[in-house]
């Protein structure tokens, strides 16, 4: 069987090696798939449903936003990263019970209605997995740079 | 429809057999890849057939899942050249399954309008 090229294994962990592309693509699946959407309703038909398309549409921005910094993997990168991905976890568990608690906001759904029931639950587990992967791509002090800036601290998630 | 789905679940499983024996994605697999993706540019131009005969749905939505649907497995053959480990084959199983959800969620709306 005809192999494509093998690359080395990367000996320093990098956000966007490895298991990493599986997060990013899976990242940008739900990117895309959620700008799609946020902008079909934003665009169509806001005025049925404000609270519910503004979050689709602010979920969208969260997970462009974190794609692109899983992309990047700077140190800066990584620092939006972690914000970006620990919103999403705030919005996702916040809007979720939310839309069990007052259903009347949502009648129609969004990517985060019901901990996310109508995409198979992944819009809960994404978050942990991000932050579980950045956690464990940490770069350890060793290995930055003498020149660069010390790592940044995630953020205290808001809540 | 049907031929898209069960194409993207051997693509599928062939991608989790990879996964699951540390091997990274395959030419012929891109070629099953690209197999799938000419049924789905076949489908485009079969909606667009059928959009002209009269269907009674939104264009804007089923032409967004059209063409996203299109882009889904280019990205992952990017991914297979790049990233040259067991976790391209876990790519490609994503990607397969987005495609059959894309899939799914297209009869969904064909049918609202049909």
């Amino acid at each position: 069987m005809r192999e494509l090229p093998q690359a080395p294994r990367p000996d320093r962990p990098a956000t966007r090696s490895g298991l990493g592309v599986v997060m990013i693509s899976v990242y940008a699946v739900f990117a895309v798939a959620a700008t799609a959407r946020a902008g079909y309703q934003v665009g169509t038909k806001l005025e049925e449903a404000p609270v519910a398309y503004l979050l689709s549409a602010l979920a969208a921005v969260l997970y462009v936003v974190a794609t692109l910094a899983l992309v990047r993997s700077t140190s800066r990168s990584r620092t939006v990263a972690w914000a970006s991905v620990t919103t999403e976890l705030v919005g996702v568990v916040g809007v979720g019970l939310l839309s069990f608690a007052r259903p009347d906001l949502f009648p129609e759904p969004t990517v985060w209605s019901h901990l996310g029931e109508g995409y198979g639950y992944v819009p809960l587990v994404l978050p942990v997995a991000g932050l579980w992967w950045l956690a464990r791509t940490r770069p350890r002090t060793s290995e930055v740079p003498a020149d660069a800036a010390p790592p940044t601290s995630p953020p205290t998630p808001t809540a | 429809m049907i031929v898209v789905l069960v194409l993207c679940a051997l693509l599928g499983a062939w991608a989790a057999w990879f996964a699951a024996h540390d091997r990274a994605v395959v030419l012929k697999q891109l070629w099953g890849a690209a197999v799938v993706e000419g049924v789905l540019v076949v489908q485009v131009v079969v909606a667009a057939v059928l959009l002209l005969h009269g269907w009674d749905g939104d264009p804007l939505l089923l032409w967004g899942y059209l063409v996203v649907a299109l882009l889904v497995l280019p990205g992952a053959a990017l991914v297979a050249f790049a990233e040259r480990t067991r976790w391209s084959s876990v790519v490609l199983l994503v990607a397969a399954v987005t495609v059959a959800v894309l899939e799914l969620r297209l009869w969904q709306i064909w049918q609202a309008g049909a």
